[in-house]
């Protein structure tokens, strides 16, 4: 069964609570076992959270769109914002050999969103940053 | 996020329970500072009843680890659910925290 749900969210932070209850409710629905939801909670958490915490440098109000899509078991997400410009996909990687006390902290966000998810994909048009994010269904 | 402090021998026991992420991780970190400035140096924090961390939770468990290192203590994590392993495998903690399965093998790591 296929479905799409959009948010639109603003940008503060107890926003991410309705993010996080509509993706538990998603999954619930479509039986994604514990960790699949979790993990796309995570995935939006992270980005969700840069995005209002570091995006945006006025006092106004900005909408925050996503867009959670389930179409031929894959799932499509897309992150629609007129914040700065970020593209995730040029961020540093945190070095995750080093040794605990000369371990960054940091980074680690991007970088689990770039493991739990197969494609991520970034554009800025229109004045937006539109993020792709794609997680195939096994 | 709620947090039970308790004690076994030498060991303080951090029991977890709910989300450990932006809005509460400094609850856990506060309380870890408090620790190490009573000069307790085996710490133990049990994630049984944790449901949800993200990286802001993740950081505050590197940032007690380094703490307690520098001052030549042990964390040690036990009770991870199942689903939430593979987060701390890509964030590359399986190979720097000890973790156990139970709260009683995990005490026994201190030794």
């Amino acid at each position: 069964m296929d479905e799409v749900v959009v948010l639109r969210l603003s940008n503060h932070l107890p926003e991410l609570d309705r993010l996080a209850e509509a993706v538990e409710a998603f999954g619930e629905r479509h039986d994604f076992p514990r960790k699949m939801i979790y993990q796309i909670r995570l995935v939006l958490d992270e980005l969700l959270t840069n995005v209002i915490s570091y995006g945006f440098s006025d006092d106004k109000n900005h909408e925050i769109v996503v867009e959670i899509r389930l179409a031929d078991s894959r799932l499509l997400f897309r992150i629609e914002d007129d914040a700065a410009p970020f593209d995730p996909l040029r961020a540093d990687t945190p070095d995750l050999t080093s040794t605990v006390e000369d371990r960054a902290i940091g980074g680690l966000g991007i970088h689990l969103v770039r493991k739990l998810m197969d494609i991520v994909r970034y554009e800025h048009r229109d004045g937006k940053n539109r993020l792709f994010l794609e997680k195939i269904i096994s | 996020m709620e947090l039970v402090e308790k004690r076994d021998g030498d060991v303080t026991i951090l029991v977890l329970n709910g989300r450990l992420d932006s809005n509460t991780s400094k609850i856990l970190e506060d309380k870890v500072m408090d620790i190490l400035r009573l000069g307790n140096k085996k710490v133990l924090m049990d994630f049984l009843d944790v449901d949800y961390i993200n990286s802001t939770g993740l950081r505050v468990l590197l940032l007690a680890l380094q703490q307690l290192k520098k001052n030549q203590g042990k964390l040690i994590l036990c009770c991870i659910k199942d689903y939430m392993k593979e987060v701390f495998e890509i964030s590359g903690y399986t190979e720097i925290f000890p973790i156990f399965a139970t709260q009683d093998d995990a005490v026994k790591g201190f030794a």
